[in-house]
C-alpha cells in the first residue's frame, strides 16, 4: 500500500485545496514527511492520505497553523497508542485461555 | 436520507454562514481520522459531509429548497474515499509515530519497545525525529540570529533563526535526531521556536506595529521625535495636526521574508502630562467652553 511513490505535483492536483507553497511549508515543518529524492519530494499513499486531512482541518474546519502542530502532535500520539494497544490485544488474544483469564481478571480489579 | 437542514441541526432560513458554522462544528466533532474509537463517525461524518454538499452550496441549495434535486443529490459525487487513520492504525511502526518527543535514550526500552523491537529489527530504517523547543527574543526572530543549544544528548548545535521567523515555526534540522537503524540515514531535529513577546513591537504579518506617545503640543504642531524600530532608533517626522489613532508608516522598517519586506506602522497616541498644571488644565477648559465640540460624535472634531 506504500511501496507506490506519488510525485509533487500529483499530489497537489489530487487533494482539494492544496497549493505548492502550503505543502513545501507543512514539508519543512515536519507535518509531512516525504522521502527525498534529490530536490524532488516523493509521497506515499498515508502522507497524500495525511495532506489531505490536514487540507481539511484547515480549509474546511478553519484550524489555524498554529494550532495545528498541536492537533497533529496530539493526534499521532492517539494512533501510537491505538497501535500499540491494538498489538497488544492480539498478542492476549493469542494466549492460552487460562492466561487471558487471568489477564482479564487482573483488568476487571483494577478498573 | 435525511433532511439535510436536520442533519446540520439548523432552519430553512439559515443564512450561508450559519450553515458554514454549523459544518465545521459537526464535522470536528465527527471526523473520522479525529476519533478513531468512535465507530459510528465515518457514517455520521459522511451524513454531514452530503448535507453541506448540498447546502454550502448556494445554487444547490436553492434547487433543493424548490425540490428539484432530493437529499440524496449530492451523494454521487462523493467517491467512496479513503481516510487517513486506514494508514495510521495499519500497525505499530507507522512513520508518524513519536515525532514529537524531546525524550532521551531511555526511552528506547520502555514496554513497547521491548514487545515490539524485535519485529523491528534487522530492518534497515531511519532514524526519528526528536522535537525541541527553543525561545527567541523578538528583534532575534525578526533580525535573524545565530544561536546555540545544547540537545539532550549533551551535542551542542548552532541553529541559523532566518529573519522573519513567526512564533511556534518549527525548523529542520536535517540529520540531527536520532541515528538510522542497520545503516539508515539520521532522523531530523525539529526545533520549534518561541518567540518573546516584546513590550514596544507587535507583529502583524510582516509589518511591526508599536504604539509612540507624544504630547499635545507635537500633535498640534508637528515636531521631529525619535522612533524606536527593530533596527535601531530613527527620527520619525509627526506631521503637523496629527492626533492619538493617526498611523505613521515607517516603509522597509518590518519583517523581511521569503514574501518581501514589510513596513512599521506607528499608531501616534496623545499623551496629556501626568501631573497638569493649574495654567494648562485653565487655559484647555477656557478654550473649550469658547470651542465646544463632542469627540464621541463622529464629525464633530472642531
Amino acid at each position: 500500500m506504500t511501496d507506490r511513490s506519488i510525485a509533487e505535483p500529483e499530489v497537489i492536483s489530487a487533494v482539494e485545496h492544496l497549493d505548492a507553497q502550503a505543502l513545501r511549508r507543512w514539508v519543512d515543518q515536519g507535518w509531512v514527511l516525504p522521502h527525498r529524492d534529490g530536490e524532488n519530494l516523493l509521497f506515499d499513499a498515508s502522507d497524500v492520505a495525511r495532506v489531505r486531512l490536514i487540507c481539511e482541518l484547515h480549509y474546511e474546519l478553519r484550524i489555524e497553523e498554529d494550532s495545528l502542530s498541536v492537533v497533529l502532535s496530539l493526534m499521532d500520539q492517539l494512533y501510537e497508542a491505538r497501535c500499540h494497544l491494538n498489538a497488544l490485544l492480539s498478542a492476549v488474544d493469542a494466549q492460552p485461555e487460562h492466561v487471558r483469564a487471568g489477564i482479564t481478571a487482573r483488568i476487571k480489579a483494577k478498573g | 436520507m435525511a433532511d439535510p437542514y436536520e442533519v446540520l441541526g439548523i432552519g430553512r432560513e439559515a443564512t450561508q454562514e450559519e450553515i458554514r458554522k454549523a459544518y465545521r462544528r459537526l464535522a470536528k466533532d465527527s471526523h473520522p481520522d479525529l476519533h478513531p474509537g468512535d465507530k459510528g463517525a465515518e457514517a455520521r461524518f459522511k451524513e454531514i459531509a452530503s448535507a453541506y454538499d448540498i447546502l454550502g452550496d448556494e445554487k444547490k441549495r436553492q434547487r433543493f429548497d424548490r425540490g428539484e434535486i432530493d437529499a440524496s443529490g449530492a451523494e454521487r459525487q462523493q467517491p467512496e474515499r479513503e481516510f487517513y487513520r486506514q494508514h495510521a492504525e495499519a500497525g505499530p511502526g507507522f512513520k508518524y509515530e513519536r515525532r514529537w518527543q524531546g525524550s532521551g535514550p531511555e526511552d528506547e526500552d520502555d514496554l513497547f519497545t521491548q514487545i515490539f523491537g524485535q519485529r523491528r529489527a534487522g530492518v534497515k530504517a531511519r532514524g526519528s525525529d526528536v522535537g525541541y523547543t527553543m525561545a527567541v527574543e523578538f528583534t532575534e526572530a525578526v533580525n535573524g540570529a545565530k544561536k546555540r543549544v545544547t540537545m539532550a544528548d549533551g551535542k551542542t548545535l548552532d541553529i541559523a533563526v532566518p529573519a522573519g521567523l513567526q512564533d511556534g515555526q518549527i525548523l529542520r534540522l536535517r540529520g540531527q535526531g536520532r541515528p538510522g537503524l542497520k545503516g539508515g540515514e539520521a532522523g531530523d531535529a525539529l526545533v520549534e521556536v518561541h518567540v518573546a513577546p516584546h513590550p514596544i513591537f507587535r507583529r502583524d504579518g510582516n509589518n511591526i506595529r508599536s504604539v509612540l506617545p507624544i504630547t499635545p503640543g507635537e500633535a498640534l504642531a508637528g515636531a521631529t521625535v525619535e522612533a524606536p524600530t527593530v533596527s535601531g532608533p530613527v527620527q520619525l517626522r509627526v506631521p503637523k495636526g496629527s492626533n492619538t489613532g493617526s498611523i505613521l508608516r515607517l516603509r522597509g522598517k518590518g519583517v523581511t521574508s521569503p514574501h518581501g519586506k514589510g513596513d512599521q506602522l506607528v499608531e501616534l497616541r496623545v499623551v496629556l502630562p501626568a501631573h497638569p498644571d493649574e495654567e494648562f488644565v485653565r487655559s484647555l477648559t477656557e478654550w473649550e467652553a469658547k470651542h465646544p465640540y463632542d469627540p464621541r460624535k463622529q464629525g464633530d472634531q472642531a
